[in-house]
């Protein structure tokens, strides 16, 4: 085993290096000791070697191969098997996506290893074990976790929001290699992609979300939360039961299956804060919530928040929160 | 088409729980078990799937004595049989690695599988890998998180769905057989009838031992369902009380805000949020 510490980057649709990779590098460096590096795989990727270097990463290697496109898990659990089993790093890292949720459980059976996935904390034991904390029980219960040290890849995605991302000058040597992806290791053909073009951050990594709830009433009460949301330069969300209801996609369910989301300020409007929807974001740092009803659940749970009519208290809120925000 | 369901069965995460005195699980006594929630779905569209193609639904756990409940109930649904593997030392937790080897040992021993489902997430350890570990140990396709199943050619032993990535939603196709994580969005999961739970108990249950495992051809000691054996240990476990500030700002009648308190109130939370929370 290598003292190798890897971070798998996670890239956008959009073909950009989605946030949490650079949180992960960070608090790999600043917690975990050893030789930082990047993982690059991808289809046109080997551009972004040199941003993976500037948070930290000595060496990066990039595996760019046309059948990792379209995030189609299979190529990946390939590519990172074969580098893992060539190179044996100490720890595997990467965000904790929906795509890493798709592929890197594979990938752990593939090298027989233990994975820990969605933590909201990295660190090492004295004898170099990887140690984490995770949410369990509808995120009720943290659990600290050690991995056994029994040589193999020890192997965690982490809550994107976790941690902080800073730059740090890496020497980012590129390893180019060949892992030799073809089209009879895909075994999953895309038919069709539909990926929205939003101008609003992504639900898992914006530091603002507000959210909407089956309390407002239609899909063209929504315009309520997104206004909202661009306001405040926020993502937009909603529970299940709006989901459920066709008020807006289910892309934007927070929730115990939907998106687990660690913003600084959360909105909930209209939302009365079922056991399943704080799983999704009880870990936000402010919770503000709006709602008619005075016994809601979620008042017990937030930090600020107005009781009333979310018809009547969004419009002087918005012209409020558009002084402020102009001062 | 025969259909395969891997279910288990999870603490009821909405009950009130505690920490066990051992400082490292949730106390268990008195604990509500139930069929995890995201397995009803999948339970649902295997039943579904069996309803529109034929074929039988056979429904794999791997847990106590105490799990043959949530066969139950599946069966109840409308699963034709299940099998149990059983053993009081998979009432703690397991390895993910360790479990879906133990259900891919006898999961294969079923012929002609076309089709698995299982749910998204189990939702008292909040495992959402499984479910695909499994996929991996039989070398078959999965696909996570499929919010639609769109078209199932038996003939061509072919499977169209959708399913849920990272900001939006592809359409695939794979070959059979496959494996399928279920969300809740995909259906409705329907309720089983007095009568169809006296039937269930009469459906086959084939129960598999530990002692009947050969965990030489799976590559893991015996020793690995368990504490000891495990690759990942839970060393503590808490319940955090939250605190939250709890500034919530009501009408003079202790409910809505009214009239003038409407815009006063918009006023002090933009307040707070910026001076108190400095968040804007």
């Amino acid at each position: 085993m290598s003292s190798e510490i890897w971070v798998v980057a996670d890239i956008k649709a959009d073909g950009q290096v989605r946030k949490v990779t650079f949180e992960v590098l960070s608090e790999a460096r600043r917690k975990l000791g050893g030789s930082v590096c990047a993982v690059l795989l991808g289809s046109g990727v080997s551009d972004k070697a040199s941003e993976l270097a500037g948070y930290g990463a000595e060496k990066v290697y990039v595996v760019d191969n046309p059948n990792l496109k379209d995030f189609n898990p299979d190529g990946y659990v390939k590519s990172l098997c074969e580098l893992i089993k060539k190179h044996s790093p100490a720890v595997v890292l990467s965000g904790n996506t929906a795509f890493a949720e798709d592929y890197m459980p594979r990938v752990a059976s593939g090298v027989g290893s233990g994975l820990a996935m969605d933590c909201v904390d990295i660190g090492m034991t004295d004898d170099g074990r990887l140690k984490i904390k995770r949410y369990s029980h509808s995120s009720r219960a943290i659990s600290t976790q050690e991995f056994s040290g029994d040589g193999s890849a020890m192997i965690a995605t982490v809550r994107p929001n976790s941690f902080k991302e800073e730059e740090a000058a890496g020497a980012g040597q590129v390893v180019n290699e060949d892992v030799g992806v073809t089209d009879a290791d895909i075994k999953i053909k895309v038919l069709e992609m539909k990926t929205k073009e939003s101008d609003r951050p992504e639900l898992t990594e914006a530091e603002r979300v507000v959210s909407g709830g089956r309390g407002l009433g239609s899909e063209e009460n929504f315009n309520h939360i997104y206004d909202l949301a661009d306001l405040l330069g926020a993502a937009a969300g909603a529970t299940r039961a709006a989901v459920d209801a066709g008020y807006c996609p289910y892309d934007m369910q927070v929730g115990q299956t939907g998106k687990a989301v660690s913003p600084i300020l959360y909105v909930a409007v209209a939302i009365s804060g079922s056991v399943q929807h704080f799983s999704g974001m009880g870990s936000s740092k402010v919770i503000v919530s709006i709602n008619k009803d005075p016994e809601a659940p979620i008042f017990a749970k937030s930090d600020y928040g107005i009781c009333g009519d979310l018809f009547q208290v969004l419009p002087p809120l918005t012209e409020e929160l558009k002084k402020a925000l102009s001062e | 088409m025969k259909i395969v369901v891997f279910i288990t069965q999870t603490q009821d995460t909405e009950a009130r729980i505690k920490v066990g005195s051992s400082g490292d699980s949730i106390d268990t006594e008195g604990m509500k078990w139930i069929m995890n929630p995201y397995d009803e779905f999948a339970v649902e569209e295997a039943i579904k799937t069996k309803e529109a193609y034929g074929g039988e639904v056979i429904l794999i756990t791997a847990g106590p004595q105490r799990a043959s409940q949530a066969l139950l109930q599946g069966l109840a649904m409308g699963a034709d049989s299940a099998v149990h593997i059983s053993d009081e030392a998979l009432g703690e937790t397991v390895d993910s690695l360790v479990l879906s080897k133990l259900i891919a040992s006898e999961l294969g021993k079923i012929e002609g599988v076309d089709l698995i489902f299982t749910g998204m997430k189990i939702i008292d350890e909040e495992s959402v890998q499984v479910g695909i570990q499994i996929a991996e140990e039989l070398g078959i396709a999965h696909l996570a998180l499929v919010s639609k199943v769109i078209d199932v050619k038996p003939d061509e032993k072919k499977l169209v769905c959708q399913k849920e990535i990272d900001g939006g939603s592809v359409s695939v196709e794979v070959s059979l057989p496959a494996l399928i994580t279920c969300p809740d969005a995909m259906n409705e999961p329907r309720y089983a009838s007095v009568p169809n739970i006296m039937k269930a108990k009469r459906k086959p249950m084939k129960v598999v031992s530990l002692d009947d495992v050969d965990f030489g051809s799976l590559g893991i000691g015996r020793d690995a369902v368990g504490k000891s054996g495990a690759k990942i240990k839970t060393v503590s476990l808490e319940v955090p009380e939250v605190e939250r500030k709890l500034r919530i700002i009501k009408g003079s009648d202790e409910t809505t805000v009214k009239g003038d308190e409407i815009a006063e109130s918009a006023k002090e939370l933009v307040k707070l949020l910026r001076d108190d929370a400095k968040v804007i």
